[in-house]
């Protein structure tokens, strides 16, 4: 009953690249501490980008039927969702901003129609986490990306709770060769787990 | 056929031989809702050019582009092309040609739309030729002569929601030679509903002026070659 299940959503187009694998560290250190993992792979799904239509702005609901709405609610029914994009260009990847663009509805019901509210409780009770590896040393090469993940965390009722993210990977050349990201990774991992089973026990 | 339009204003005005240059305008239209706010912003812009008979210029929406997204498969590093097959084959020979490059979006998530952002990241095969082939990307006459316009609006009112969006179009910019110093940016926030943009106080006439400045600075750079 007490199961802590965790979601994570891989955002780039490149299987099994730097940022999935630093994904797959973190779901592995979640499921070491007892945790219930799953992972969906974006470009395995078919979606549109968000039409912009403003249609959701009356009902709260998406026109769109694909594969976009399902998985918000996979993710809304998870405990911790660790959404994971490389960055291209600056940003997170086109088929990760196509996903969370589609969370308008999302937005909507919070704000247009207010049929969707989350209590302090329920946010402190989700955990998002961003994961993201840059070919780029710049320190700031994600600071394009986290407003973006704060929208989607925030839309789906999650508290935007850590980033695990690792720069530079032109010069490691890789993640497995860089020193402390897998580590931390999978330590987070197991730590989120172990902060929403006590969560879950109050 | 790209560049025709450059073709017969040569020909036609070849007795005028400092004045003539057909300037070449590729405007990308980026939001997934055809003629909203951003896109009558880049209209503005464009009538704004149109006026002048020296001017040639294209529109694409990015919802009829045909642009796949980048597969993150670094393939271009080597071979100096994308592997894929679809509408980048047609722009990206277009935005070498182009002297003046627009890019229009609106504000989703706080982040750029989907689709120019599956531009920008179809970029990338610029990007490995400019940085790991360390080949040109236009010839060195041409270099410092473009010039880049990011176009947006947004719903929010904050004032920091253009922020994340940026460092991407500047990305977008970079990789073809064109420098920070020669990107313009007009953004207009709180505008959401379609067509909110006509009622703004200041966007249009700001969109019109942009539209002269711009090529007034580039004709002036373009005389300044001889």
């Amino acid at each position: 009953m007490m199961t802590v299940t965790v979601l994570g959503i891989s955002g780039s187009p490149h299987r099994h690249g730097n940022t999935e694998i630093l994904l797959d560290r973190f779901l592995e250190g979640a499921q070491a501490a007892g945790a219930s993992v799953e992972k969906v792979v974006l470009k395995d799904l078919e979606y549109t980008p968000c039409q912009g239509c403003n249609a959701c702005h009356k009902d709260g609901n998406c026109i769109v039927k694909d594969a976009a709405p399902p998985l918000f609610d996979r993710m809304m029914a998870a405990d911790c969702v660790a959404v994971a994009s490389p960055i291209y260009s600056m940003g997170i990847t086109a088929q990760l901003k196509g996903f969370i663009d589609r969370g308008q509805y999302l937005w909507a019901r919070r704000f247009v129609t207010k049929t969707l509210t989350f209590s302090p409780e329920h946010l402190a009770r989700h955990k998002g986490i961003f994961i993201s590896t840059a070919g780029q040393n710049w320190d700031h090469v994600f600071d394009g990306a986290y407003p973006s993940l704060t929208a989607l965390f925030h839309d789906a009722g999650f508290e935007y709770y850590d980033n695990i993210v690792a720069n530079n990977m032109d010069t490691w050349k890789g993640i497995k060769n860089h020193p402390t990201a897998l580590d931390e990774a999978f330590r987070k991992g197991q730590q989120v787990v172990s902060v929403l089973e006590t969560l879950k026990k109050d | 056929m790209p560049g025709s339009a450059g073709i017969i204003h040569i020909f036609f005005t070849a007795g005028d031989n400092n004045s003539v240059m057909t300037i070449k305008v590729l405007a990308f239209a980026g939001s997934p809702r055809r003629h909203g706010n951003s896109e009558t912003l880049l209209d503005w812009v464009l009538a704004s050019m149109a006026e002048d008979p020296d001017v040639a210029i294209e529109k694409v929406p990015l919802t009829e582009a045909n642009i796949n997204i980048c597969r993150g498969c670094n393939a271009c590093e080597k071979l100096n092309k994308c592997i894929q097959r679809d509408g980048m084959d047609i722009y990206h020979d277009k935005i070498v040609e182009a002297d003046i490059i627009l890019l229009s979006s609106p504000i989703f998530c706080m982040g750029i739309a989907a689709l120019p952002k599956a531009l920008i990241d179809r970029m990338q095969v610029f990007r490995s030729r400019k940085y790991v082939l360390n080949l040109p990307i236009v010839p060195p006459e041409r270099k410092g002569k473009r010039l880049g316009v990011f176009l947006a609006t947004a719903g929010q009112d904050w004032p920091h929601v253009f922020d994340a969006a940026v460092p991407s179009v500047k990305c977008f910019y970079h990789v073809i030679d064109i420098k920070d110093a020669d990107i313009s940016y007009l953004m207009i926030n709180h505008v959401d509903e379609k067509g909110a943009i006509v009622n703004h106080p200041t966007a249009k006439a700001d969109a019109t002026v942009l539209g002269k400045n711009l090529l007034a600075e580039l004709k002036r750079r373009l005389a300044a070659e001889v």
